[in-house]
């Protein structure tokens, strides 16, 4: 654009509710898109240093107890990929991923199409889902950490189960953990599906029923399509989330019995903060962070699928 | 739009993204890993000794919430009417201590100079220069009093807080890293009540100890025979389990060609292992694998767990009157002897350890000088809740005064002391090495088989302590 025309448009365009806009001066002009691009690259800066940081580490042999650092390629790389516990935490991490969110999808969203029935009860039931999202993921490992203790927790004494069944041992921790974070996140999916469901058009179904459709039918064919966006949004949010689940994993078993519940991140952290290996803990994390970006993006390219279609059936 | 997950990586965005990786290792030298030794302060301070010398400085500390803590607290008055020093010092619970105290020191900071620490810590915190050394400051008689007396110290306690940083090399070479402050031997604590109503003594072998825990154990009664720590972590190794080890024959490591080579598979380590974690299973708590001490010492205060094997520190306090249902019935034993009568037991200590880039040094010297000194452990010990003083002098006078009758506490300890120390082998992976350990052992509770369990736990530890 040259400086005639915009001048020309500024003429036309700078009146505020009929009055003069204040003239700016050239210079300031010039300026302005600089300064006020200053806190968006202060923040770009703190994203972008740490993180950059963090994979030149990966190269490093950086233990933070020893002090002959230098760099060795991809010496990291190769130890992590040579270890049984990375591909076991890889394995640990994908379970719970996959299991949690599949479990918080179809539990969220048969709630959230029983509260979508306007009912007192069902009222008061959505002010109290919430809930558990209000209590920190590691206040809720520790209340869950005491319900889960087989000598005074209240798991045991409801369901009969004795002093003898422990629901963190070896073989029950993972799937423990995945009802603490079905227990904090259902809310969530519910929440976000209900708002979906809340938002479809009634046309489509009002002409349904009028051509006798079932409720079966209408869920199959007119809902499920159109929410289809709304759950892939929901299981992004929570298979990112669960990837990188850290809080409860840590409160509940700090990773074990054994590696039972080693996670990547709690691998990650372990070797840095408690084993000053601060190379060997960001080669887990810059791992993961490329699991994570990978899986991300091909979950959006589904959710674009998802909303084409979705529109259409809309059409 | 594209966004930037659906947008094709071009082959400009995987320049630039190589550019920037590129450069990460620069920026990452920049920012100072592997932090050096600073120089030690106590040559500047010449002239005779006077506690008044730095009057008018602030020192800050770092503790854990813990007994010993709590009972110096009301003390630090005194120490400041003394020296004119004002002590800050900050909390932080034990599960988050040492991450924050590692944090700090490997970022070099000096925020705070002075800090309780284990003795094994001297092996991760001395290498990379982070602690003071302290021979030069108990050697300079302008910076010691002439009272401190250094040889009062238990022997073992002494021994371990110095290492020389040589693979290989036992605790003891070396200088001086840390002062002791408070310390424990491990032993088992035991319902008196109990055993004195059912006519039965502690045992003194490890198979009957097996026996008695699997007899004491009745899980309808919520009572059951045994506890000690399960946790997925180091501590779960240094108390009951390393001292039994030790006193059945077994070993961490192994010096062979100048080389230190794990020994956690011996015969007589995958036996006992074996048996440790099968007691664990059939007279332990249930929920064992997250088992800490304050969980153990929990049990044996409400009555829940007939025996502790622990801390006898830690078990001490339960007994005091009003600190637990049992208080008053609990007593102690040195606990089984190994088949050559070995009383073979790994002590901890609670220590002071000075930061090397603190700018109080003098202070802190001053301050650690003044905690770990006669006056104010008797004044410690005198609260009741005190155990164990490190110096022997305390230990032999304030401290027997005022044990009062704790059925076996003294006998279990002369028993004990003699033959107490680290029984662990110095080595800078320490905290990694033994919390696999740990793991290896949660894993044959779990149902591994015991022998290739702890082969790859060698395997890995071997090359771990030698890299």
């Amino acid at each position: 654009m040259s400086t005639r025309q915009h001048g020309a448009m500024r003429s036309a365009d700078d009146t505020v509710g009929g009055r003069q806009a204040p003239t700016v001066s050239p210079a300031r002009r010039k300026w302005r898109p600089y300064i006020l691009s200053i806190p968006a690259t202060v923040i770009l800066i703190g994203i972008l240093y740490p993180f950059v940081q963090g994979v030149g580490y990966t190269f490093l042999n950086y233990r933070a107890t020893e002090g002959d650092v230098h760099f060795i390629g991809l010496g990291n790389y190769l130890q992590v990929f040579t270890d049984p516990l990375f591909w076991g935490s890889v394995r640990i991490t994908l379970t719970f991923a996959i299991v949690a969110t599949a479990l918080e999808t179809v539990l969220g969203v048969i709630i959230a199409l029983l509260l979508n029935r306007s009912s007192l009860i069902g009222k008061i039931f959505e002010k109290v889902l919430i809930l558990p999202l209000m209590i920190a993921p590691v206040i809720a490992g520790v209340i869950w950490k005491l319900m889960f203790n087989p000598q005074f927790g209240i798991l045991n004494h409801i369901f009969n189960l004795g002093s003898t069944f422990d629901f963190l041992s070896e073989g029950r921790a993972l799937w423990s953990i995945i009802m603490v974070d079905a227990w904090i996140y259902t809310p969530f999916v519910a929440i976000l599906v209900l708002a979906g469901v809340r938002s479809l058009p009634k046309e489509p179904f009002e002409a349904s029923a009028v051509d006798g459709a079932g409720w079966f039918y209408m869920f199959r064919r007119l809902m499920l399509p159109m929410m289809w966006p709304y759950i892939l949004v929901a299981v992004i949010f929570r298979f990112m989330d669960c990837l990188k689940v850290f809080d409860i994993v840590y409160v509940l078993t700090q990773g074990g019995p054994g590696h039972a519940t080693s996670t990547l991140q709690v691998n990650a952290y372990i070797n840095s903060i408690i084993n000053f290996n601060y190379s060997g803990g960001a080669t887990y994390m810059f791992i993961l962070w490329i699991i994570v970006y990978l899986t991300a993006q091909q979950l959006v390219k589904l959710l674009g699928r998802a909303q084409a279609r979705a529109a259409g059936s809309e059409a | 739009m594209n966004s930037p997950f659906t947008e094709p990586m071009s082959r400009r965005r995987i320049l630039q993204g190589l550019g920037l990786a590129a450069t990460a290792p620069l920026l990452a030298a920049c920012v100072g890993p592997g932090q050096k030794s600073t120089n030690n302060g106590s040559n500047a301070v010449t002239g005779s000794f006077d506690w008044q010398k730095v009057k008018g400085t602030t020192i800050k500390i770092l503790q854990t919430p813990h007994v010993y803590q709590q009972t110096y607290q009301p003390l630090f008055k005194e120490f400041t009417d003394l020296t004119g020093i004002q002590v800050v010092a900050d909390l932080v619970p034990e599960a988050d201590y040492y991450t924050k105290l590692n944090t700090e020191l490997a970022g070099g900071s000096a925020t705070h100079d002075a800090f309780m620490m284990g003795a094994y810590w001297v092996w991760q915190y001395g290498p990379p220069g982070w602690l003071e050394d302290l021979d030069p400051w108990i050697n300079n008689t302008a910076a010691t009093g002439s009272e401190f007396d250094y040889e009062d110290f238990f022997d073992g306690l002494r021994t371990s807080m110095k290492w020389d940083f040589k693979l290989g090399d036992a605790a003891g070479t070396g200088g001086t890293y840390a002062l002791p402050w408070g310390f424990e031997l491990n032993n088992i604590a035991y319902n008196k009540t109990v055993f004195d109503k059912k006519g039965i003594k502690p045992a003194e072998t490890f198979d009957n100890l097996i026996q008695l825990a699997i007899d004491l154990t009745d899980r309808k009664n919520d009572q059951y025979g045994i506890a000690f720590r399960g946790s997925k972590s180091w501590a779960t190794i240094h108390p009951g389990f390393m001292t039994q080890l030790s006193r059945e024959g077994g070993k961490d490591y192994e010096l062979k060609d100048g080389k230190l080579t794990a020994a956690m598979n011996s015969p007589v380590a995958v036996d006992f292992t074996k048996k440790w974690a099968d007691l664990a299973k059939q007279a332990g708590p249930t929920s064992w694998t997250t088992y800490e001490y304050p969980n153990c010492t929990g049990d044996l205060g409400d009555g829940k767990a007939m025996m502790v094997y622990d801390a006898d520190s830690a078990t001490y306090p339960k007994n005091v009157k009003g600190a637990s249902k049992i208080a008053g019935q609990i007593a102690w034993h040195q606990g089984p002897a190994g088949p050559d009568g070995s009383l073979a037991t790994n002590l901890w200590t609670w220590c002071w350890g000075m930061n090397s880039k603190s700018k109080n040094k003098l202070a802190a010297w001053l301050f650690m000088q003044w905690a770990a000194g006669k006056d104010a452990m008797n004044k410690a010990v005198q609260s009741g809740a005190f155990a164990d003083p490190v110096r022997q002098s305390v230990f032999n006078g304030t401290f027997k005064q005022t044990l009062g009758g704790f059925p076996g506490y003294l006998e279990a300890f002369e028993a004990q002391v003699p033959q107490a120390k680290v029984l662990f082998t110095p080595q800078t992976r320490f905290l990694e090495t033994t919390e696999d350990w740990a793991v290896a052992l949660q894993s044959i509770y779990g149902g591994s088989d015991a022998k290739s369990t702890l082969d790859a736990l060698v395997t890995s530890n071997t090359n771990k302590v030698n890299s």
